[in-house]
């Protein structure tokens, strides 16, 4: 009786995650998986398909390639130990002293991160190139130098290294001054009413609580370090010097070796997983989640008469971050060369009209950018919304594994996705090669993970308790999602919408192997001006990719949030 | 007929029974607790009653209906019932008026309506004035008093709580306790109520359901539970008490380790095996001297603890056999640690415990 006219309703609830659930994991599994058989396929065969190891005997055998493996390991480490050695004491700095504009501090590191590296590379080469570099006709104006002498060569080994850890020290930054900022104060307390002077409370005590913090940041700039294409497109090749991404990107020039190139790309792939896995084992460890006590506020160390010595520390770090590079671009934007002094009478807007109307591939390309940034954000977007909520309410059986998908590219670097793509979409079945399509999925698959981490701990902070109260008074579970959970997870959504455009606009290393003279991207033109040295023109591109991605993180944190957007107690 | 009944309800996790063979009636009106150490089953119960899980076994019928069953079972929007949770589930983002008014809107009242029925519950719950402010600027009592506002302004016909005064402080909790008797005397629904602290069962219930390992203990009024436990487990759950062992010797006497024979004047006796005996802390007498004309239920042993505590003070007797034995005795009677006290154990305070 009753029971038959109930069953209906319940029945449709279910029937309609199911199908959704099935496209969803298809979905994600042809974004994820496919890449990865043909990037597998590809390596371990020869070009008639037979099976073979010769593709990673020839890795080996070559001694270029093994170079270039080599220095990329030797960069990536020390980027991971200078980041370390700039941030830390950076960190403890701003987190837990007098230190003045502490805040101002922070928002320049902010700064700095959402700077894309190869945009400062190119800052880089116009402050330090030998030649033309700002500081180096300084110091021969300066010190009367000859025109063949300079101070600084931004195109080596070390200068890779500075310029790709300006740019990643942030990762370790953030990660140990929000660690300093959750250490509670009376586990200080404690060891000082047992004697223990500051230095060595900070060094037993302070300091080893962070250490899994500090690691997992630098391990993050490793891995960004070693699998960063733009940077040393940039200052390597001019250097005569090879890493495994640009490798790659040489191995799909004409001729195209793409086995080597799918092989070549497999040990960034292994390392890019051991070194996650290493960061998830360090920061998981048990003895240290006593961070987050709520026991006072952080100590805080009066400097004294160290002051003025850490800001100048600060200011310095800051200064090669953030201030010159951006000066350096603001001024080769806006005059007739990068020597040229700064005056009312050299100001120009002729790069600018260069860009805007001369130069035809920009306005196409600030187009394809733009158009690729807001379907790549909105798909991504209610992608990862649907699939937080089947995994955060286990509301279909296996839901789990949609998560495991949607987190999985986060262990493909960018140039190895790039490879994979190009493997599986440029053949004659799909033809997608030099649309905007192959580039669609490229960025969908990058941004997947960081669309969905964001969401998934969005929905976590929504009890269900929240939802199912909904329920009991009698709305259905749509209903309940619609007037519950959506307006509490608005800014979740606006967030994660932005962080996707962002992340977008700025991608190289995938882009650079998928793009074509029709699917021309702001930062793959950034890139061909490089070659062809237009500094004026890529500081203006540049600074407008800047000002996009501010503009957009401006009108995000203005959205209005409405009162009541705290959690209740309890 | 009773107005829910739960008929070998059965939930179970994998191959975990956490709900096992529970049968209950509850009769229209009546408040039932459901009471339990945590991991009893009772919270599962509930939310098996609310239909946000669907049972594994068995069936809840409310009103001679079928509801819940395995494979079929109504969705907890067509239950008409409401839920006071452990969190709340206030919605952040709506104020205290539109929270209480979200039920009615859902069942499309006029607004006026609406609003008669919103001001009259929040003027019941003494929260008119805080009307306009949000879920986070309301302090934890007001908080709790807004997610009874919401889940009685719908009039269900059944309301269910889940540990809802456990997140707030002692002197609170105690308020509040006589608050939802005094708003179910008011209004009569029928309640289920699920918690673990003892005093707010008492306080609350007209029937009290003790649950342990995923079924029913034992189900009875307050006063039942208390004085007439039916098994070592309620006794023990229900105040504190004494419990000794030992061998049935005649049709109403155990005999108990270390030559205590004690006469019960109730209670059911284990056919075989031991039987336990439980007698309360305060039914015990405690005297420098023997009590007169009994050989049964007395024996003498060791003042071990005694703790002042103004009202009383409070014994722990070592007997001979090495058990211990917790009692309280008046002020006046103050025996130093150390010295020989007799124990007194009245057959009418005895119970024995099949169980």
């Amino acid at each position: 009786m009753a029971s038959s006219a109930y069953a209906t309703p319940f029945n449709r609830g279910i029937d309609f995650s199911k199908p959704v659930f099935i496209l969803l994991a298809a979905i994600l599994a042809v974004l994820v998986l496919f890449p990865l058989f043909w990037l597998l396929l590809y390596a371990f065969t020869d070009p008639a398909r037979q099976f073979t190891l010769m593709n990673f005997v020839k890795l080996v055998s070559d001694p270029a390639m093994r170079r270039s493996f080599g220095l990329a390991i030797g960069m990536a480490a020390l980027v991971g130990v200078l980041a370390c050695a700039i941030a830390t004491p950076m960190a403890w700095l701003v987190a837990r002293t007098d230190l003045p504009y502490a805040r101002f501090v922070r928002i320049l590191v902010t700064a700095s991160f959402v700077t894309p590296p190869f945009l400062g590379a190119i800052a880089w080469e116009i402050l330090a190139a030998p030649n033309s570099g700002i500081f180096n006709i300084l110091y021969r104006v300066l010190f009367d130098r000859p025109t063949d002498d300079y101070l600084f060569n931004i195109y080596s080994f070390a200068g890779l290294v500075f310029a790709i850890a300006c740019y990643t020290f942030p990762y370790v930054f953030t990660l140990v001054a929000n660690a300093l900022d959750r250490v509670p104060s009376d586990l200080e307390d404690a060891s000082a009413i047992l004697g223990a002077k500051w230095l060595t409370t900070l060094s037993r005590v302070t300091l080893p609580m962070v250490v899994p913090a500090m690691l997992a940041g630098a391990l993050i700039a490793i891995l960004q370090a070693l699998t960063m294409f733009g940077s040393p497109a940039i200052l390597a090749l001019p250097a005569g010097f090879h890493v495994i991404t640009t490798k790659i990107w040489s191995l799909f020039q004409f001729p195209p070796k793409l086995e080597l190139a799918a092989a070549a790309a497999i040990p960034l792939l292994i390392l890019t997983i051991l070194l996650l896995r290493g960061q998830k084992w360090i920061l998981g460890r048990k003895g240290y989640t006593v961070l987050g006590g709520k026991s006072g506020a952080p100590r805080v160390t009066e400097l004294g008469k160290f002051k003025p010595l850490a800001l100048l520390f600060v200011f310095g770090i800051l200064c090669l971050t953030v201030i010159f590079p951006y000066a350096a671009l603001i001024k080769t934007a806006f005059t007739e060369t990068i020597d040229a002094s700064i005056s009312w009478d050299s100001f120009t807007l002729k790069h600018l009209n260069f860009v805007l109307f001369d130069f035809s591939a920009t306005r196409l390309a600030l187009f394809n950018t733009l158009l690729l940034g807001v379907l790549t954000a909105t798909v991504c977007t209610a992608i990862s919304l649907v699939v937080s909520y089947l995994v955060a309410r286990k509301s279909v059986m296996g839901a789990g594994i949609l998560g495991v998908l949607a987190t999985a590219p986060v262990a493909i670097p960018g140039i190895v996705l790039g490879v994979g793509l190009f493997l599986s979409y440029a053949n004659p079945t799909f033809k997608l090669y030099g649309t905007l399509w192959i580039l669609l999925i490229a960025f969908m698959t990058i941004e997947m993970p960081a669309g969905y981490q964001q969401l998934s701990s969005a929905f976590q902070g929504v009890h269900p308790e929240l939802e199912e109260a909904s329920r009991i008074l009698g709305a259905s579970r749509l209903k309940a999602l619609w007037q519950i959970t959506a307006p509490m997870l608005r800014t979740s959504v606006v967030a994660t919408w932005c962080f996707v455009f962002i992340g977008t606009i700025r991608e190289l290393s995938a882009t650079i192997l998928l793009t074509t003279a029709n699917t021309k991207l702001v930062s793959v033109i950034i890139y061909d001006l490089n070659e062809s040295g237009d500094l004026g023109a890529i500081s203006v591109l540049g600074l407008m990719l800047m000002v996009v991605s501010f503009f957009v993180v401006y009108i995000a944190s203005k959205m209005p949030l409405g009162a009541g957007r705290l959690q209740p107690r309890g | 007929m009773a107005f829910v009944e739960l008929v070998g309800l059965t939930k179970q996790f994998g191959s975990l029974a956490v709900v096992n063979q529970v049968n209950l009636n509850i009769e229209k009106g009546s408040l039932v607790c459901l009471l339990g150490p945590s991991g009893c089953g009772k919270t599962t119960t509930l939310r098996l009653i609310a239909g946000f899980i669907e049972p594994s076994g068995g069936e809840i019928r409310v009103g001679g209906k079928r509801i819940s069953a395995p494979g079929a079972s109504a969705p907890p929007e067509a239950r008409n019932m409401s839920m006071i949770f452990q969190s709340y589930a206030l919605w952040p983002h709506m104020t205290v008026y539109e929270n209480v008014a979200y039920g009615l809107r859902l069942r499309k009242l006029s607004k006026d309506e609406i609003r008669v029925r919103v001001d009259e519950i929040l003027s019941i719950t003494k929260l008119s004035a805080l009307a306009e402010r949000y879920p986070a600027e309301l302090s934890g009592g007001q908080q709790q008093r807004v997610s009874l506002a919401r889940a009685l302004v719908i009039k269900p016909e059944t309301l269910l709580l889940d540990e809802p005064l456990s997140n707030l402080d002692a002197n609170l909790r105690e308020e509040m306790r006589f608050e939802i008797r005094r708003l179910h005397d008011a209004f009569r629904y029928t309640t289920v109520y699920v918690t673990h602290d003892q005093s707010e069962a008492m306080t609350t219930a007209d029937l009290i359901v003790v649950m342990n390992q995923g079924g029913i203990e034992q189900a009875g009024s307050p006063e039942d539970i208390y004085q007439r436990p039916e098994s070592e487990f309620v006794a023990r759950f229900i105040g504190g008490t004494n419990i000794f062992r030992g061998k049935k010797i005649s049709a109403d006497t155990v005999a108990c380790e270390g030559g205590l024979n004690l006469r019960c004047g109730s209670g059911s006796f284990a056919a075989q095996g031991d039987t336990a005996v439980s007698v309360r802390h305060h039914d015990i007498l405690l005297s420098e001297h023997k009590p007169t004309a009994s050989d049964t239920n007395a024996i003498a042993g060791t003042v071990a603890r005694q703790i002042y505590l103004g009202s009383h003070r409070d014994y722990l007797v070592t007997i001979p056999g090495g058990e211990t034995v917790r009692t309280v005795a008046p002020v006046s009677v103050a025996i130093p640690v150390g010295q020989q006290v007799w124990l007194n154990f009245p057959p009418e305070n005895c119970r024995a415990l099949a169980r």
